[in-house]
């Protein structure tokens, strides 16, 4: 079917009364959860445990037990943080930088977007905790008076780290919240069950939905939108820093900040569909979160896997340009080094495949949609592991080289966070309006007055 | 107060009447403040009843009294306060301790026969620390790293803590001394005219030798048979033969201008390595061009020594006589007269021969040209492991050089018990197999182990009825016995050593006996004093001090009385006397029908059997510190291998880890091969000492044992044998190593070094012509986008002279020893987890065939703009304000990024509390962690580290400093690493004190050079470019 | 919620689409009623002119407080890293100003956001409020689902019941709803059941913040480097059998600097030591002060034998008589070294050169107290110089 893009289309196929989109979108928080939610739960939570036990055998034992070593300090730790906070980019782009655009058809799938990000950040924050192998001494990290009397050091670029993710939580739990508070009115009044009512109470805060709330609601909505964009590329950058502010060839490079939001709203997009095309079958949603959502997002796909793929040439011009040995070497030897392999999977991953979107038919097809966007989280996975390890284990000094090989520990942490990622996405799912239940009203057609409004809709 | 002023003029007039005399100065001038103090002896406020209320504000039992009460309050308010035990101080403090400082003890090591003289460093009387002895005219203040090492099997927990004795079913039972004893001298006694041997290791102690000839009085059959797994009998037979003494002269090594090394590792393992190293390195002082000296290396697989050549040549050491020869040839024809007939020479040709081996013609020629223009000047040098032929070609072609001058003259060595011959051994068993042997001791030795297999020693042990072995530990003799006897640890023992003339060394013991062992000599005399059995743990310091007293002190004319002599004996821990060295006669032409007989090397597989550097004999198999001590040239731990050239591994189609099997007469071994650059072809080179069956948790399932390759009547030589069989074996062993082994396999990686300029070097000649042609950025130009911060006062540094480091790896140890290092296991060394601060990297340059070495120190740099320092999240490792860079062990959370950050890899990360996780907590043991360093912090898991400049003892010089109001000098200190070089390498000093000579001799000099500048980290350790003496004026 | 039927809250009615509701909006704005409000399930376009609100100002909050935070988080890496505890770190300058850029930023947002949300939920709305009179009504349930309401309180001047009734059916309302006040509830902090409540929390919290403390860290593997295994001075051995981690040097070994002295347990040697020091005023001092330590509380401050401890101990005898100052200096040093009768042996606590310094305090005690006539002269000589008076 062709369409022409020049009008908007409708944002809800079918366009129902509002009752029944309330219906729709609490249909999941009131239904007993069904068998393919009990399995799919279990599933998620026994990955969940699998990795509890391995962070309980690294608390205990101590970092030895993953495949950690010198030169390679960092590796999976710090690949799976940087990977998860990338995944938690999308969220609160969709949300923030989309409304900020007056992209409308963002409505259906923002709020779904924001709790991935929340979601995506925890598993994120957790692993820097899990990386030291000593979580109790953490706190070392964030600046309060102590009997050593000293501080943090501002300089350093997991200070940084500190407060950008930290900073960045909050945020999106805020954005997040202050969106959901009317939902919970709604919620709450359409509620026959006594706990749930009072539940519903306390977080919808009394809500009232009254005119002279929503003045004021709106404009913070906008302000929230408008910090969090600037946040949202700060964040990566930040991350990015720990690399780029060290000196390791490698490392070492300025084109790592949007070279790094890019690769985030990549892997973070290409996260979001994945998870969306389940649950829009799940919870039978086709009609809200349409193909055409699934087809926008695959563009932006398409865009900033391009993006990302020109930083890789980029980085093989610096290596040549710089005219240090040491760069050349560690742009060769990623490529034909020991991590070769790594550095052919995240390349085919990322860049080649995704261009198949070019196609209209690719992008509006669900299953190719969802078998190339799992590639490009794998592949952005990679992209990590090889900028860290295959630096690292190849430096300055010839003698110091080592190989990298993860063990069982490893693999278990990795897993682990993302039973922890998909429990908590499955909970959210059942306990929540996965769809912002205010705002589809306030888009579908005849929701706003047709006269006096002076505003395009 | 007027009375008193009264009651003091009437004293005055009084006094006055009576006789005038007075008690001082001050009393005779009426000193008032003085008379009043005579009349209150106390002073003001402290005699009056004591009344804090009266008592004036800052009043000292005032101040106690509420010092008191907050105490007691602030007692009662903590009431968890945590017990960390009784604390126990000296009830009658000896008078030379000064709890918490440190004392030292003069002593002499006999791990090996060189008696090195050391300096044993104790806190409150337990041994912490082993360096050398400054008075010891051979050591000079330095020691090797298994001398230093050997502090570890003082406190192994498996050390053996009673006597035990082997029951009918074949255990062995705890039992007590005197029993023992009994039942002993009972059986002594009732040998009769069976024989009694005594198998020993060299005997380098002249009372303890007196105690066996004590016991071969009391007990006339008794006969003493003594080994060395590697000795020197070959060179001394040929010497013998030659010039008619029976101890091959010492060398003028500093004095030599030309050193060709024949398959002799004189910078590793053979000979007195820290004399010869010290020598060697005064011919490579950068500072004396003139002086310096150029080596000439030819053997089968790289050595130390090879590795510090100026040229080297790849030979099979059945090759060398052909060498030798040759050069005879060459030299004869370039003038000089050789006492040999020309058809014999006339064989030897140097072409055919470099072409046959493929040597450098260019090189050989250049030696050559060398040896006849340096006649007198120069020194050949045959590596003790080459058969008696070659070392006569050596003396002959030393004499016809005029290389006899670099004899040494002043000094030769001395055997105060020479060792058996094989044949003699030979003869101990068909003795035994005869039943004529009544009782075997083996004193303190392990022939089971280390005797050729085919003299079936361990088979005969089953024919002698009684077996004692005198022994630390259970080892693989001694369970082949019947009584194993614990003797003491040198540290705890008392004796004496004669291995030169001129001096006597010293030893005394630095702690009692931790375990119920005496020492062998005094279970010696104990049988010999005869029943009823008295022990006195004195026996033999008494019999020591006799010994001396009657017979060494009269021989020393001295002009001290004994008493003083033998206390400023052990004071200095050498006994220095005028004493004539041996002299021997002129060359005896004899011989030269020795060097008729034309010896080609044969083209099968040749296999050598070399020493180890890290096991020693064997002897330091259940020594963590030592097998954990990367190899100088492989830099494997945990194992030995065979080295073989890659040609060869081609042809026997195997990798490096795959194994190999040899086959020497009817003796075979499967050991994993290594592919060793620059190896000759068809040589496998063993390294013997590993492979102990019967050792503690520490040396078990440790390496091969290649002692089963040897025959009683030897190959070409005792350690030299060609293999009828070499082929692939099944499967493979992984060896680990500490660095990595791609350098040659990769286009990407070939040269890194030099092409990152990480090494940096000239030749001599370059130097001469350009003195700066090192490229060098004066860090105080390059570009910063901040003002360095400024230190005044003393601000440390390094500087490693390459010319001197022959990466021989003693400072490694040393460090370990210091800084509490501990010992992390074969697993952890395989996924690059050591934990040494100090590192010695080797590069390998050039072709895989003909690898030029360079080795470099390599430990924390002590950056200015330090890179680790901004990474750090919790600002665990910081700037110091005299200019190091601290690692705060207690702060550090982990996060490891100054490890990433860290140009140089010289953190290093405890992924485990590694004290807990090697060998199931073997270190943890309360008897293992008495040699930790108390002044350091004994480091867990979760924890970065990194050398600290030997911090504990900058901060020593500093409160002596302060205690002697004096400013803190760059020469107050010295690192633990520094102590340790045998050649001087490393220097330490104050970057800050312009007079020094660290900064205007090593800081300064043009050679010097940081590795990585352009990173511009500005690292405070310089490295003097080597400068290699080659003709050639590049690398 | 029980509403108290004579308070009237308001008056409620419900519309079914936007439009109407915008309509009644302006008529009601128009007719001048303050007190009413207009509730939809979402935010209806053209409302707020409707009712004629001005733009909000949340704006400003967020703008002041991020400026606020971004100054504070810059004072306050410069008070730590520059005055509270400088430290030097990779050569930089203690204020590395680029450094704090990103911390600066991040903490702008986070307190520009936060200041900004609880501004206007909090203050602003006044939430949470949760017992609202129009909380649990038909009216509610129904705004907050898909119909659109206006409901005008009873407190506006306006308010007439009949008539507002009229006005908004007379807007199309079909759905008119009167809305009463809910009954005051009591509340007091010192009910029990919440005393009782705060009291579990405190002694929880008490509970385990003393056993994460005192008892939780002290476990591994929290208790890293606690005990290091090494020896430590005057530290209980588990290991030696009398319980000692110091032990005591072999017998007759010889440190390096302690040659034993040659006359141990000697009280009267053949030959003695002669004395190495000079008596410098440095030297001299130092005997003096040791002198006075160890020596007078038997002695006397003069060597004469008066000492404090008179009478509460055998005297120490004067050293002035005739035989100790024939002494030999090694004689003495010899009596302080190995003791004399009952004076027992100061070896231990006195070192070799303190020893010396006694002597030589000694040896001027004695010379002060038997002068030669000639030191009469000199010391005159001295006073003249210093310009005393000397009395004859």
């Amino acid at each position: 079917m062709t369409k022409d893009y020049s009008v908007e289309l409708a944002l809800v196929e079918g366009n129902p009364p509002l009752r029944e989109l309330d219906e729709v979108i609490s249909a999941p928080i009131d239904s007993r959860p069904s068998h393919k939610y009990h399995i799919a739960l279990s599933i998620t939570g026994s990955l969940l445990l699998i990795g509890a036990i391995c962070v309980g055998l690294t608390f205990y034992y101590g970092i030895g037990m993953w495949g950690n070593n010198i030169p390679v300090a960092w590796a999976f730790g710090i690949t799976n943080f940087v990977f998860w906070v990338g995944i938690g980019h999308a969220g609160t782009l969709i949300s923030a930088i989309l409304y900020l655009l007056r992209q409308h058809w963002r409505t259906g799938i923002a709020r779904f977007a924001e709790a991935m990000t929340i979601f995506a950040v925890i598993c994120a924050g957790l692993f820097p905790i899990i990386h030291v192998g000593r979580p109790w001494l953490a706190g070392y990290l964030i600046p309060y008076p102590n009997q050593h009397s000293i501080w943090p050091n501002f300089i350093s670029p997991l200070v940084w780290d500190v407060f950008a993710v930290s900073t960045y939580l909050t945020v999106s739990l805020v954005f997040w919240y202050v969106g959901l508070i009317p939902d919970f009115a709604t919620l709450r009044d359409r509620a026959t069950n006594k706990i749930k009512k009072t539940i519903y109470s306390v977080f919808s805060l009394g809500w009232r939905h009254s005119n002279r709330h929503w003045v004021h609601y709106e404009k913070v909505y906008m302000i929230l939108a408008g910090l969090a964009t600037p946040l949202v590329l700060s964040v990566h950058t930040v991350v990015s820093w720990d690399f780029a502010a060290a000196i390791l060839p490698g490392w070492h490079s300025t084109i790592f900040p949007p070279y790094f939001v890019a690769g985030a709203i990549f892997s973070g997009f290409a996260m979001v569909s994945t998870v969306l095309i389940f649950v829009r079958k799940v919870f039978d949603m086709e009609h809200i979160i349409t193909l055409d959502h699934l087809e926008k997002m695959n563009k932006i796909i398409l865009l900033t896997g391009s993006m990302v793929g020109y930083s890789y040439i980029i980085e093989w011009f610096m290596g040549w340009y710089s005219g240090s040995p040491f760069e050349l070497f560690v742009t060769l030897n990623r490529a034909f080094g020991p991590y070769a392999w790594g550095y052919w999977i995240m390349i085919s991953c990322n860049v080649f495949f995704p261009q198949l979107f070019w196609f209209k038919k690719i992008r509006r097809s669900i299953p190719a949609t969802l078998i190339i966007v799992i590639l490009v989280n794998v592949g952005m996975w990679f992209e990590r592991f090889v900028i860290i390890a295959s630096s690292l284990s190849r430096d300055f000094l010839p003698t110091s080289w080592h190989y990298f090989k993860p063990t069982l520990v490893d693999l278990g942490i990795l897993f682990g966070s993302f039973g922890l990622f998909f429990t908590l996405i499955l909970l959210f799912a059942k306990t929540l309006p996965v769809i912002s239940i205010t705002e589809i009203k306030g888009v579908i057609q005849g929701a706003q007055p047709t006269h006096g409004g002076e505003h395009e809709s | 107060m007027p009375e008193v002023d009264n009651d003091l003029n009437l004293n005055k007039d009084k006094e006055n009447k009576d006789h005038d005399y007075w008690r001082s100065f001050r009393d005779l001038f009426r000193d008032k403040s003085l008379i009043e103090a005579n009349q209150s002896e106390f002073a003001e406020g402290v005699k009056d009843d004591f009344e804090p209320s009266k008592l004036s504000g800052i009043s000292r039992r005032k101040f106690l009294a509420l010092a008191g009460a907050s105490a007691a309050l602030a007692g009662v308010g903590c009431s968890d306060y945590r017990s960390k035990g009784h604390i126990i101080p000296y009830n009658k403090m000896p008078e030379e301790i000064v709890v918490g400082n440190p004392n030292y003890y003069a002593s002499t090591s006999t791990v090996c026969a060189h008696s090195c003289g050391i300096l044993i460093k104790t806190r409150e009387g337990r041994p912490i620390k082993v360096s050398g002895n400054p008075d010891h005219p051979v050591s000079k203040g330095k020691t090797c790293a298994k001398c230093e090492a050997s502090i570890l099997s003082l406190y192994d927990p498996e050390r053996l803590k009673f006597p035990i004795k082997k029951n009918h079913n074949g255990e062995f039972n705890k039992y007590d001394w005197k029993p023992i004893d009994d039942e002993i001298i009972d059986i002594l006694n009732k040998t009769g005219d069976k024989q009694i041997a005594f198998v020993a290791h060299s005997v380098i102690s002249p009372s303890g030798k007196k105690v066996l000839d004590d016991f071969t009085k009391k007990y006339p059959n008794t006969k003493i048979y003594s080994y060395e797994l590697f000795n020197e009998q070959n060179r001394n037979s040929a010497w013998e033969k030659c010039y008619g003494t029976d101890v091959a002269p010492l060398i003028k090594w500093n004095d030599a201008k030309i050193i060709v090394g024949l398959e002799s590792d004189f910078l590793g393992t053979d000979g007195n390595k820290v004399e010869t190293a010290r020598l060697f390195a005064e011919g490579r002082e950068v500072h004396n061009l003139e002086k310096f000296n150029r080596l000439y290396v030819a053997e089968g697989s790289l050595s130390v020594t090879g590795m510090n050549s100026d040229y080297r040549f790849r030979l099979r050491p059945d090759a060398q006589y052909e060498f030798v020869m040759s050069l005879l040839n060459e030299v004869s024809k370039s003038g000089v007269a050789v006492p040999l007939d020309a058809e014999t020479l006339a064989d030897y040709s140097l072409e055919n021969f470099a072409g046959k081996y493929s040597l450098s013609k260019k090189n050989l020629k250049l030696l050559v040209h060398d040896l006849v223009n340096n006649q007198g000047a120069s020194i050949v040098y045959a590596g003790r492991t080459l058969p008696e032929q070659v070392h006569i070609a050596v003396n002959l072609l030393n004499e016809v050089l005029g290389n006899s001058k670099l004899y040494r003259d002043d000094t030769s060595s001395i055997n105060v018990l020479p060792l058996s011959k094989y044949e003699e051994f030979e003869e101990l068993v068909s003795q035994i197999n005869s039943g004529n042997v009544g009782v075997l001791i083996h004193y303190d030795s392990n022939p089971v182990f280390h005797l050729p297999h085919d003299l079936g020693y361990a088979e005969a042990l089953k024919k002698v009825h009684v077996i004692i072995s005198f022994s630390g530990s259970q080892n693989d003799s001694s369970v082949l016995g019947n009584y194993t006897l614990p003797i003491n640890h040198d540290f705890e023992s008392w004796g004496d050593a004669k291995t030169r003339t001129g001096f006597y060394s010293m030893q005394q013991p630095v702690i009692d006996p931790i375990f119920d062992t005496r020492q062998k000599e005094a279970i010696l005399l104990t049988w010999l004093k005869g029943k009823p059995v008295v022990y006195d743990d004195m026996i033999y310091h008494k019999y020591l001090m006799d010994n001396w007293q009657n017979n060494i002190y009269p021989s020393l004319n001295s002009k001290m009385s004994f008493k003083e002599l033998w206390v400023a004996a052990l004071h200095d821990g050498v006994v220095i006397f005028d004493e004539a060295p041996q002299s021997y006669g002129s060359f005896n032409k004899n011989v030269l029908t020795e060097l008729q007989s034309n010896s080609k090397a044969s083209s099968n597989y040749l296999v050598v059997l070399r020493d180890s550097y890290q096991a020693g004999d064997g002897r330091f198999l259940n020594n963590g510190w030592m097998l954990e001590f990367p190899h100088p040239i492989s830099k494997i731990t945990w194992d030995n291998y065979a080295a073989v050239s890659h040609t060869t591994a081609k042809e026997l189609g195997i990798e490096s880890n795959d194994k190999i099997l040899v086959e020497v007469g009817n003796r075979k071994l499967e050991i994993p091969a290594f592919i060793q650059p620059g190896a000759a072809d068809k040589t496998i080179t063993i390294e013997l000492g590993f492979g102990r069956k019967t050792i503690g948790v520490v040396g078990t399932d440790v390496g091969f044992d290649a002692n089963i390759l040897r025959s009683k009547s030897g190959g070409v030589s005792h350690w030299v044998y060609q293999a009828n069989k070499v082929y692939k074996g099944s499967g493979s062993h992984k060896l680990v190593s500490t660095m990595e082994h791609t350098m040659f396999a990769e286009a990407l990686t070939e040269n890194a070094a030099k092409k990152r300029k990480i090494i940096q070097e000239g030749t001599v000649k370059e130097y001469r012509k350009n003195p700066h042609f090192i490229e060098t950025e004066d860090p105080e130009k390059m570009e910063s986008l901040y003002n360095p911060h400024a230190y005044p006062g003393v601000k440390w540094g390094m500087a490693v002279d390459l010319n001197k480091c022959i990466g021989c790896g003693e400072c490694v140890i040393a460090c370990n020893a210091e800084n509490n290092i501990p010992i992390v296991g074969k697993d952890q060394v395989a996924v690059s987890r050591e934990m040494e601060w100090l590192r010695v990297d080797r590069y390998y340059s050039g072709t895989i065939d003909e690898p030029v070495t360079s080795n470099q120190l390599m430990l924390c740099q002590q950056c200015d703009n330090a890179p680790c320092e901004n990474v750090c999240p919790v600002a665990a490792t910081t700037h110091s304000p005299d200019g190091l860079n601290q690692m705060i062990y207690n702060r550090c959370v982990g996060t490891r990024y100054c490890s990433n950050n860290c140009p140089y890899k010289v953190r290093r990360f405890n992924f485990f509390n590694y004290r807990d996780h090697f060998k199931n907590s073997y270190q943890q043991s309360h008897l293992f962690s008495l040699v930790n360093n108390p002044e350091v912090t004994v480091r867990s898991r979760g924890v970065m580290e990194k050398c600290t400049f030997c911090i504990q003892r900058i901060m020593d010089a500093r409160s002596e400093a302060i205690k002697e109001h004096r400013p803190l000098k760059g020469s107050d200190v010295r690192t633990a690493c520094q102590d340790a070089c045998n050649t001087e390498a490393i220097k330490f000093g104050d970057m800050n004190d312009k007079e020094s000579e660290f900064y205007k001799k090593y800081r300064t000099h043009e050679l010097g050079y940081y590795v990585l500048e352009d990173v511009n980290t500005r690292p405070n350790v310089t490295y003097i470019a080597k400068l290699r003496n080659t003709e050639s004026e590049e690398v | 919620m029980n509403r108290n039927q004579n308070s009237l809250y308001g008056v409620a009615a419900l519309f079914d689409s936007p439009d109407d509701i915008l309509k009644a909006a302006k008529k009601v704005q128009a007719d001048g009623y303050k007190k009413y409000d207009v509730n939809t399930p979402y935010p209806v376009h053209g409302m707020d002119s409707a009712m004629g609100f001005k733009a909000s100002k949340m704006g400003y909050v967020t703008l002041f407080f991020g400026f606020a935070a971004a100054a504070f988080i810059l004072g306050f890496m410069w008070w730590t890293l520059a005055v509270s505890y400088p430290l030097v770190i990779g050569g930089k300058p203690f204020f590395a100003l680029p450094a704090f850029v990103p911390i600066t930023f991040e903490f702008t947002v986070l307190l520009g956001v936060l200041s900004t949300v609880f501004g206007m939920i909090a203050v602003v709305f006044n939430l949470p409020f949760n017992n609202h009179p129009i909380h649990d009504t038909n009216y509610m349930r129904n705004v907050s689902s898909d119909k659109y309401g206006l409901v005008i309180e009873a407190e506006d001047p306006l308010f007439e019941q009949d008539k507002v009734v009229e006005l908004l059916k007379s807007l199309g309302s079909k759905n008119i709803e009167l809305v009463y006040n809910p009954e005051e509830e009591k509340y007091s902090i010192f009910q029990p059941k919440f005393l009782v409540f705060l009291g579990i929390i405190a002694v929880l919290t008490a509970c385990s913040t003393y056993v994460t403390l005192n008892k939780f860290m002290y476990l591994p593997p929290f208790d890293f480097m606690l005990n290091q295994n090494k020896g430590v001075s005057q530290e209980e051995s588990s290991f030696f059998y009398d319980k000692r981690e110091m032990r005591t040097p072999v017998a007759g070994t010889v440190a390096r600097g302690y040659i034993p002295y040659a006359y141990t347990g000697e009280t009267d040697p053949k030959e003695v030591l002669s004395n190495p020091l000079l008596p410098t005023k440095k030297v001299l001092e130092l005997g003096q002060k040791k002198f006075l330590t160890f020596c007078s509380p038997c002695h006397g401050n003069y060597a004469d034998g008066k000492s404090r401890l008179m009478g509460q101990f055998p005297p120490g005898p004067t050293l002035h008589s005739q035989r100790i100052i024939n002494f030999t200096d090694g004689q003495i040093y010899n009596v302080i070294t190995n003791g004399f009768s009952i004076m027992p042996s100061y070896k231990r606590q006195i070192t070799r050169d303190e020893r010396w310094a006694i002597v030589n305090y000694i040896r001027v005690l004695q010379r002060a107290q038997n002068p030669k006539p000639s030191d009469f002269t000199e010391i005159k000589e001295i006073n003249k110089e210093s310009g005393k008076n000397v009395p004859n």
